[in-house]
């Protein structure tokens, strides 16, 4: 999980391989938060697998590569 | 993940935001116990470990090890395991926070302060390889 400099970076990067998903990184940073933000806390508990698809369906992460196991 | 479990992931944490860096076993009581119930919250994904050491290799987002993601936070330099981690530091310490790496690609170090949740550089683009069914297959390559 990787931050390039831009799409041109990026292909380079890749040489021919299959890309992943690309995001921008204000979305990054807000998926970020949403995803770790009680990491630390004393009162932390698992998260379900639901809960987190629901972070990422919230930030419009959809589709197959977004589907966690 | 039982209650034993949870505590002990609890104090390992804790140490980590304490200390700034992850414990060793013997730190939070006797190390065969500690580390059997590390290897459990491994299995569970709470925590990574190193499967060589048994030592702590992940408290995520936190690195425990060296990486090339650096990040300035709550007035100390941490490590994060990758882009989305190193965001998550600044999330899980509750901080606004510097993050400095550089471009896979050029090699070309790049800093991003976040305030308030926002990084200030809205240029660089954000790119997972591995499809999140996968993540955990080799979490230490995604």
């Amino acid at each position: 999980m990787n931050l390039f400099r831009s799409e041109e970076h990026l292909t380079r990067w890749l040489g021919g391989r299959e890309p992943g998903a690309t995001t921008t990184v204000m979305k990054l940073s807000e998926l970020a938060h949403a995803w770790w933000d009680d990491r630390v806390s004393p009162d932390w508990v698992p998260h379900a697998r639901e809960q987190n698809q629901a972070i990422l369906d919230r930030l419009d992460l959809t589709g197959s590569f977004w589907r966690l196991a | 993940m039982e209650a034993p479990d949870l505590d002990l992931r609890r104090r390992t944490y804790a140490h980590m935001v304490e200390q700034g860096r992850a414990p060793v076993a013997g730190e939070l009581g006797d190390a065969d116990e500690v580390r059997a119930g590390w290897r459990r919250l491994h299995d569970e994904h709470a925590l990574v470990l190193n499967p060589a050491t048994d030592e702590i290799r992940m408290l995520n987002p936190f690195s425990a090890v060296p990486s090339a993601w650096r990040v300035h936070a709550r007035e100390r330099w941490w490590y994060a395991n990758c882009a989305w981690d190193a965001f998550g530091v600044c999330a899980a310490l509750h901080a606004d926070g510097r993050i400095e790496s550089s471009c896979p690609d050029c090699g070309e170090p790049f800093a991003v302060e976040v305030e308030g949740g926002k990084p200030d550089d809205e240029s660089l683009l954000f790119h997972v390889l591995v499809p999140a069914a996968h993540w955990w297959d080799d979490i230490v390559f995604t």
